[in-house]
């Protein structure tokens, strides 16, 4: 199987957003605020942190 | 009269606690729940929870075989892979079939590689929270 980046980060971050969601909140309305807000943060973190690596000659 | 029945209307529905069960009936159900992803929320009546818990470990778990991930075995040899161990483990019986069948021998050679052992692992550690969460809701804790 051959996920890109991208795509193994989207999994995951479903995933894990989904599990958390349901875990730390009890309305099915407090539970996809939560998730999407932890599934948004995973994108958009792990997109910045690689434009902030970007430059660095690693 | 009308007031208090939209006032009534527009709360939500007051969270019901479970009375909480024995210690070793929540003990049963977590090693339910390790054994097989979600079964443990599935036997305190909590099917859709449970169903989607199942769903989100299982399809982790198929996702990191796929990418070539490594399952950890327990060596004494080498400690540090304990902590692989014990994550990996944590999924229960897909664990114990995909080493039966030989799969998550791992290929380094591979890209995805890496990813796929950190799908292996989280989807353990995932159900280890998921396991936590029932025990909380067959004590009474959480609704």
């Amino acid at each position: 199987m051959r996920l890109s980046h991208f795509e193994a980060l989207f999994f995951f971050a479903m995933i894990v957003s989904t599990v958390f969601a349901l875990i730390t909140k009890n309305t099915p309305r407090e539970q996809l605020r939560y998730g999407l807000f932890v599934f948004v943060s995973f994108l958009f973190v792990a997109l910045a942190v690689g434009w902030i690596m970007y430059p660095l000659p690693l | 009269m009308e007031q208090s029945e939209q006032e009534m209307e527009s709360t939500p529905p007051p969270e019901v606690y479970r009375k909480p069960v024995n210690l070793a009936a929540a003990l049963a159900i977590c090693s339910g729940g390790w054994l097989v992803p979600g079964l443990s929320h599935i036997l305190l009546g909590k099917w859709i929870r449970g169903v989607i818990f199942a769903v989100c470990v299982i399809v982790m778990f198929a996702l990191g075989l796929g990418m070539h991930g490594r399952l950890f075995d327990l060596v004494v040899e080498e400690p540090l892979q304990i902590f692989a161990f014990i994550a990996n483990v944590g999924v229960g019986l897909p664990y114990i079939v995909a080493e039966k069948f030989g799969l998550g021998i791992g290929s380094m050679s591979i890209t995805t590689y890496d990813y796929g052992t950190t799908y292996l692992w989280v989807a353990g550690l995932l159900n280890y929270l998921i396991i936590l969460d029932a025990f909380d809701i067959a004590q009474g804790r959480k609704p």
